[in-house]
C-alpha cells in the first residue's frame, strides 16, 4: 500500500500500556491480533496503519533506518544514540507519560561524596592513590561522557552495563553507576543515592517521527494529541 | 617531493644533537590508554576490536605511543620519531592522519640541561627549514601552580585549579564558583556527621564500592575541617585572573612578576626557581613569555613553548613529568619533547 503508515510502539509494561491509550484517546482503536504474543497490531477502520511492538531502543534505531514512520519511545534513548541516528529523527511531541531521570548515583555510605565536585575530587584520589582509574557503570555512555567531562569528571572510565546496574558497585564491577529512574527506589533498596547536582537529564516519552516522511505525516499526525 | 626533503633535513638536525630513532608501534591496546589517558580520550582514538575481542586502537599521538615503547624497554631515552598519528578531531576539516616529526627525552635526568637541548635542537631544525621571523612564545605550567599552591585558599580549591588549567572553559567557570563561592552545601551535612559516628564503630577496612571506610570517613573529616566557605574567593580570583594577563619579553619577566608579586601582597619568592625558562636568554632569539598558555594538553607540567615563524605555528612541546607515571611505570620519569609541525612548513 503506498501511503501506508508503520507505527512503533513499546512492547513491554507501562511504557506500552500509556502508550496505547495515548492513541485510543485520540480516537484510534488499536486492534490486537488474536494471537496473544503476536507483535503487530492494527488500527480499527485504519486499514493503512500497522502498528509494530518493539523495545523502546529498538524503535529510535528502525525510525533512524526508516523502516518506522512513527514511534513511541524515551527522550533518554533518542538522546543516546549516534548522532547520525539522531538526525534522522524529529521530535514530535512530548507526552505525559514516561517520566523518567538519568542521574548519577553513589554509596549512600559514601557520605564525602555529595556533589559532581566531591566526586571529581575522589576520581582524582583514585588515580593518583592506585593509578587507576574510578568506574562508571551505565546503560547509557554517551549522555554519562558528555555529562561528566562537562562537570570537569575526567579520570574515569566508564564501564557498560546491559542491566541491574545498581549492583555493579556492591560485585566490584564499578564503582559508581548513572542510571535511569522514575521514582528512585530501586536506587534506595540498592544503597545508593543521587548527587545533589547529578542529574543527567530530564527524560519522557515522546511521539518520534522519521524525518524523511515528516511532511507526508503531517495529516495523521495532526489527528493525534 | 619537498617535504620529503624537508623532513630528512630535520631528522638529520635531530641525529646530530645525539637523538636515535624509535619506532613505536602503531597498534596499541586501546583499554591501557583509556585505563591511563581517561575517557574524554577515547572519543579521539581509532579503535577495533580484534578477533579476540580486545579493543585496539592505531597510536593516537606519537609521545604517547615513544612512551609506552620506553616503558616496554625497547627503545633509548633520548628518541626521535618520525610518522604518522591518527585521531579523531571534532573540528571541521582536520585530519584523521597527521604527520608527526619530534624528539622526546624520556628519563630526563637535567631539567635545565634538558629543557634547553630540546628548544635548542627545534629552534635548530626550524631555523634551517624556515628561517625567517622566527619566534619563540613559552609559559611555564609550575609557575602556575607555584601561584596557586601560595594562595590562601581551602586544598580542594588548589587541587581543582591545578587539574583543570589546560581545560581553559572549565577553569573559568571554576573561577566564576571560587568568585561566588557556591560549593557550599549545610544541609545535608548533618544527617551525614550522624552516619559519620555510626561508621566510626565500624570495621576499618570494609570496603565499599571500592573505596574503605577508613578512607571515606579521613576525606569526610578533611572536608569539615577544610573550611568551604571563605570570604577571599573574589580576591583570590581577581590575582589568578591577573597573573593570566602576564604577557612580556623575556628579559622583562623577573621584573614583571616581581611587580606582580607586590602588587599583590604576595612573598617575593613564590616564582623564585624558573630556570628553565631564564635559561633562553641563551637562545639569542627573541622570546615571549605568556603565562596563559600551553592549557590545551593535559600532560605538560613545566615548561610549555611554540615556535611560530611568522603567523605560523611550526613546533611546540613542552615537559610533561607525569606522563610515563599515568603510563603504568613503577617510579616518577620526567620527561621533556617537542614536534615539528609539518603542516605549517
Amino acid at each position: 500500500m503506498k501511503d501506508l503508515i508503520t507505527i512503533g510502539l513499546p512492547s513491554k509494561g507501562r511504557l506500552k500500556e500509556k502508550a496505547v491509550s495515548f492513541f485510543e484517546d485520540s480516537g484510534l482503536k488499536i486492534l490486537q491480533s488474536d494471537k496473544e504474543r503476536n507483535y503487530f497490531a492494527n488500527i480499527e477502520n485504519k486499514p493503512n496503519i500497522k502498528i509494530i511492538y518493539l523495545h523502546a531502543k529498538e524503535i529510535i534505531q528502525r525510525l533512524g533506518d526508516g523502516t518506522l514512520d512513527v514511534g513511541i519511545s524515551g527522550l533518554d534513548l533518542l538522546n543516546e544514540s549516534e548522532k547520525s541516528l539522531q538526525d534522522k529523527i524529529g521530535i514530535k511531541q512530548k507526552l505525559n507519560f514516561g517520566g523518567a531521570n538519568l542521574v548519577v548515583a553513589v554509596p549512600d555510605d559514601w557520605i564525602d561524596v555529595q556533589t559532581i565536585a566531591d566526586l571529581e575530587e575522589v576520581a582524582f584520589d583514585i588515580r593518583s592513590k592506585r593509578n587507576t582509574r574510578l568506574r562508571v557503570a551505565t546503560k547509557y555512555p554517551n549522555l554519562t561522557n558528555n555529562f561528566l567531562i562537562s562537570k570537569g569528571v575526567t579520570q574515569y572510565k566508564s564501564i557498560s552495563s546491559l542491566g541491574a546496574t545498581e549492583t555493579y558497585p556492591f560485585i566490584g564491577s564499578s564503582e559508581i553507576i548513572t542510571d535511569i529512574t522514575s521514582t528512585g527506589k530501586t536506587l534506595q533498596d540498592n544503597n545508593l543515592r543521587v548527587l545533589k547536582d547529578g542529574l543527567i537529564l530530564k527524560s519522557a516519552a515522546f511521539l518520534l517521527v522519521s524525518k524523511k516522511k515528516a511532511a507526508k505525516l503531517q495529516p495523521f499526525l495532526n489527528s493525534l494529541g | 617531493m619537498k617535504s620529503k626533503k624537508l623532513s630528512e633535513q630535520i631528522i638529520k638536525t635531530f641525529k646530530n644533537n645525539g637523538f636515535v630513532l624509535s619506532e613505536p608501534d602503531v597498534l596499541l591496546d586501546s583499554e591501557y590508554i583509556i585505563q591511563r589517558s581517561g575517557e574524554n580520550f577515547r572519543r579521539s582514538m581509532l579503535t577495533f576490536e580484534n578477533e579476540d575481542g580486545k579493543v585496539m586502537c592505531l597510536r593516537p599521538d606519537l609521545t604517547v605511543a615513544s612512551c609506552v615503547k620506553f616503558l616496554e624497554k625497547k627503545s633509548k631515552s633520548k628518541i626521535y620519531y618520525s610518522g604518522q598519528a591518527y585521531r579523531r578531531n571534532n573540528k571541521k576539516g582536520s585530519d584523521l592522519v597527521n604527520d608527526q616529526l619530534g624528539i622526546e627525552i624520556l628519563g630526563s635526568k637535567n631539567q635545565l640541561q634538558d629543557d634547553f637541548k630540546v628548544i635548542k635542537t627545534i629552534l635548530n631544525s626550524a631555523e634551517k627549514i624556515k628561517s625567517k621571523n622566527i619566534q619563540v612564545k613559552v609559559g611555564d605550567i609550575g609557575l602556575f601552580k607555584r601561584l596557586i599552591n601560595s594562595l590562601d585558599m581551602p586544598e580542594r580549591w588548589k587541587l581543582r585549579l591545578i587539574k583543570h588549567f589546560w581545560r581553559p572553559k572549565y577553569f573559568e567557570e571554576l573561577l566564576e564558583r571560587l568568585e561566588k563561592n557556591s560549593d557550599i552545601d549545610s544541609v545535608t551535612f548533618d544527617t551525614d556527621k550522624k552516619r559519620f559516628y555510626e561508621m566510626k564503630k565500624m570495621e576499618q577496612g570494609k570496603v565499599i564500592a571500592g573505596r574503605s571506610i577508613a578512607e571515606i570517613l579521613k576525606r569526610f573529616d578533611k572536608k569539615i575541617k577544610d573550611p568551604r566557605s571563605f570570604s577571599e574567593g573574589k580576591e583570590i580570583v581577581k590575582i589568578i585572573r591577573s597573573f593570566l594577563k602576564i604577557n612580556c619579553k623575556l628579559p622583562q619577566l623577573d621584573a614583571k612578576l616581581l611587580d606582580f608579586a607586590n602588587k599583590n601582597n604576595l612573598k617575593e619568592n613564590i616564582f623564585k626557581e624558573f630556570k628553565s625558562i631564564q635559561s633562553l636568554k641563551k637562545l639569542n632569539q627573541e622570546v615571549i613569555f605568556i603565562t596563559n598558555f600551553g592549557r590545551d594538553i593535559e600532560y605538560y607540567t613545566g615548561i610549555v613553548f611554540e615556535i611560530f615563524a611568522g603567523k605560523k605555528e611550526i613546533a611546540r612541546g613542552g615537559r610533561y613529568d607525569d606522563l610515563l607515571k599515568s603510563l603504568g611505570a613503577k617510579k616518577d620519569i620526567p620527561a621533556v619533547g617537542a614536534a615539528i609541525n609539518l603542516k605549517n612548513i
